[in-house]
């Protein structure tokens, strides 16, 4: 199950405040009408080549009426069967897909390429989800984001409550929608940030205490019936498909579905569907076909058309996307700069070089790797302390007279590491600020790519309250530390708050920094000059976590 | 000592550099400020005066450890490529005096694990108020080694002028004694540099009032 969160919310992403386990019952009530769509779908979750799994949404709540929506949604069975591996790499003919980790969303000075939103809209059982399933399926895209407009459902009043129950509530109308919500939810998401999504309960028809959180991503993909319906919504879709279904083939999925699924009576359906289902599609939802770049006649079975919206996307995004860690490896290559004021190199004493020999030299054994490794962390930790803000502080002594000393101005302080190196800075944090938080980024590099990818992700809360040390062992490119300032900033944390701490840095890694995010402070012990093809530091350390952990391959 | 305050900018740590060369005070930041003022706040509790206090202890003991003799040395990495280090001499050990030097004991075996420790009792007469040398236990041959003296608190230099006066007698040469040390009176460096110029004091602080309450709070006997 966890796997197939990937599109949505990789396990990287995986939001500040739930867990996977936490999220799996959500989860589940998010896949409502799978088999439907699996039926149709042609097999869909059973193929073994699907490369990534789509979460479903909420459907429309088929204009009120249901019996027992609450039952309904808590079938997820179909859902559980078969799925393709867990793998995290699939192989097509042409490029491999990576459903595990989150790939740069930024470009190489660290400044957010714009997602590609592509909107879906159609008319009630058109067959809108099945479209962006395909899409996402064929565009091999890492990291999709799909939201649905059934998440912005205004919260009803008693009355319209009673409405609704009676069946009498037009759920298709654009009344029913909470746009102010909808637009900035959708602006965040364009800009990469973080949001959280509310969760409609259809039973209560209002929104849970639970909200998803949800991230930007390479692609975006929003649809509904009426996502064409707002002007400003409609002015940042940068694909505007419209599916559009014959009216008899929608109506009878509509009966097949809510008789055969919902247990409701043929009448009761018709009656609906006539009254509101049917009028709303013409007055509003028919109109929007005129605001849609592409067409898709019969929905999801239409090949020829998906490929045709696949190709443009992809060709789009090969012109915003970015080779990062290749590129910030050569960008200060060449240009020798005068460091800027943001980088605190500590003062090299006859200590800390002392130390750095011990950690350098390949013939050091573990145990004393480690024990130099710690006291060298602790130095750089004592240090950055330093450059936090303080005030000043009269204080009485024992002596009878008054002392003028300083306090520290920010009590909030929290430590962030870079896994799994920087987790062994974790203890040296801890052992100088009492009950201090600590936060956890796991950043991979990718073997294929080289790129830096994203996979795990918990941090305080009220993160964007907090001075956020972030810290890892060694900064080469900068690429993993980019990423990981990318994703404080995407929460809100102020750059100003950020201080990045390493034992060792390349200088293309601090020229990259301090240039992409000129107000994050970067505290070290040691700058290198070089950067070999591995990209690894020289003369360096070598790959610090393995020494550390022990885990080196073994030498042939 | 009269209630009156001391002015902020107070200036004996530059002052005192540039008159006794071998007197060498951590460089200052904010930080260090801040443990310095929590150690002398009264209202500090005595597990935040322990926990402070060892903070310092082992900025001062790893600042300490620079006054130590060292050679250039290569070394290669894993990358195969060369760095250009250094490697302290063998041949150091730690010496503290009793019972507050104790309390920087963990901060040197913090950093060194396997550094010989001795020890040296001075107890000042109740009558005559001189110090006096009650006990002191060395390394065989401390007469070969640099000797790392701890003491955090030092307001008229009496003790310490005493403990290097011992170390002496046992064959230690004076530029081989260095003085670890948080808090210093003006007198005290006076006291014992003017004794003995070739020592050498690392201390966090140079300042009219020694906080003599350093011993009593860290061991919990007040």
């Amino acid at each position: 199950m966890a796997a197939k969160m990937y599109v949505l919310d990789p396990p990287s992403s995986a939001s500040s405040e739930s867990d996977l386990e936490e999220s799996q019952p959500e989860f589940s009530e998010v896949f409502p009408d799978i088999e439907l769509d699996a039926g149709r779908g042609g097999n869909l979750f059973n193929s073994p080549t699907s490369p990534t799994n789509i979460p479903h949404y909420p459907r429309p709540p088929s204009t009120g009426s249901q019996k027992s929506p609450r039952s309904r949604r808590q079938r997820t069975t179909s859902l559980n069967q078969v799925t393709p591996a867990a793998e995290s790499i699939i192989r097509t003919p042409q490029r491999a897909i990576y459903t595990a980790g989150r790939p740069p969303w930024y470009n190489s000075v660290g400044q957010k390429v714009e997602p590609f939103v592509i909107g879906i809209c159609g008319g009630s059982a058109s067959g809108k989800t099945t479209v962006a399933q395909k899409i996402i399926e064929s565009l091999g895209v890492p990291w999709v984001t799909l939201l649905s407009m059934d998440s912005f459902y205004k919260v009803l009043n008693e009355k319209q409550h009673d409405t609704a129950d009676r069946n009498e509530y037009n759920f298709d109308h654009p009344d029913a929608f909470d746009f102010d919500l909808l637009l900035t939810t959708l602006q965040k998401l364009k800009q990469g940030r973080k949001v959280e999504v509310p969760i409609y309960n259809f039973v209560t028809h209002s929104r849970e205490a639970r909200t998803k959180t949800m991230y930007g991503a390479n692609v975006i993909i929003f649809e509904g019936i009426l996502t064409f319906h707002h002007p400003k919504v409609t002015e940042m879709l940068d694909m505007k498909v419209f599916v559009d279904t014959d009216a008899d083939v929608r109506l009878a999925r509509r009966l097949k579905r809510d008789i055969n699924q919902r247990g409701r009576d043929l009448e009761g359906v018709l009656k609906q569907y006539i009254n509101m289902v049917q009028p709303s599609f013409n007055h509003y939802i028919a109109p929007l076909m005129s605001h849609a770049d592409i067409i898709v006649p019969r929905g999801g079975e239409n090949e020829v058309a998906i490929q045709l919206i696949v190709q443009h996307v992809q060709s789009q995004l090969q012109l915003r996307g970015l080779k990062l860690r290749e590129e910030l490896a050569q960008a200060f290559a060449s240009n020798k700069q005068p460091r800027p004021d943001s980088i605190k190199l500590l003062p090299t004493t006859p200590q800390i070089r002392g130390l750095h020999t011990f950690i350098r030299n390949k013939e050091t054994s573990r145990d004393e790797f480690i024990f130099y490794s710690k006291r060298l962390i602790r130095l750089v930790i004592e240090y950055t302390l330093s450059l936090m803000s303080f005030v000043d502080k009269t204080v009485d002594t024992p002596q009878g007279v008054v002392y003028h000393g300083k306090k520290t101005a920010t009590n909030k302080i929290c430590g962030v590491s870079i896994l799994r190196a920087g987790e062994t800075m974790e203890q040296s944090v801890c052992d100088v600020c009492k009950d201090i938080r600590i936060g956890k980024i796991l950043i991979q590099t990718n073997l294929q790519s080289g790129e830096p990818e994203l996979y795990y992700l918990r941090l305080p809360k009220d993160i964007k309250d907090y001075k956020v040390i972030l810290m890892d062992a060694t900064v080469a490119t900068g690429a993993a530390a980019m990423m990981a300032i990318r994703v404080l900033l995407d929460h809100d944390v102020l750059e100003t708050n950020i201080l990045i701490v390493s034992l060792l840095m390349a200088e293309s890694g601090v020229q990259s920094i301090a240039y992409a995010f000129p107000k994050v402070q970067i505290v070290t012990t040691a700058i290198d000059p070089e950067i070999n093809d591995k990209f690894y530091v020289l003369p360096g350390i070598g790959n610090f976590g393995d020494r550390y952990f022990g885990t080196e391959p073994s030498v042939s | 000592m009269d209630n009156h305050d001391i002015q902020i900018n107070y200036n004996f740590n530059n002052e005192y550099c540039k008159k006794y060369k071998s007197l060498c005070v951590l460089d200052s930041n904010d930080q260090i400020k801040e443990l310095q003022t929590i150690l002398r706040d009264k209202n500090t509790s005595r597990s935040d005066f322990k926990f402070y206090s060892d903070r310092l202890i082992r900025l001062v003991i790893e600042d300490s450890l620079n006054q130590l003799p060292f050679t250039d040395c290569k070394v290669v990495t894993p990358t195969g490529a060369t760095y250009d280090g250094l490697k302290y001499k063998s041949g150091n050990c730690g010496v503290s005096i009793v019972r507050s030097g104790e309390s920087m004991e963990q901060g040197l075996r913090d950093c060194c694990r396997s550094i010989r420790i001795g020890k040296i009792l001075v107890e000042s007469d109740a009558d005559t108020h001189e110090a006096r040398v009650v006990y002191a236990r060395f390394p065989e041959d401390i007469s070969q080694r640099h000797v790392l003296l701890m003491y955090p608190i030092m307001s008229t230099g009496n003790t310490v002028s005493k403990a290097v006066n011992v170390l002496k007698e046992h064959g230690v040469r004076e530029e081989c004694v260095i003085l670890s040390n948080l808090f210093c009176t003006p007198q005290a460096v006076q006291t014992v540099l003017d004794s003995y110029p070739k020592m050498k004091i690392l201390t966090s602080e140079v300042h009219p009032v020694a906080p003599n309450h350093f011993g009593q709070r860290y061991f919990g006997t007040d």
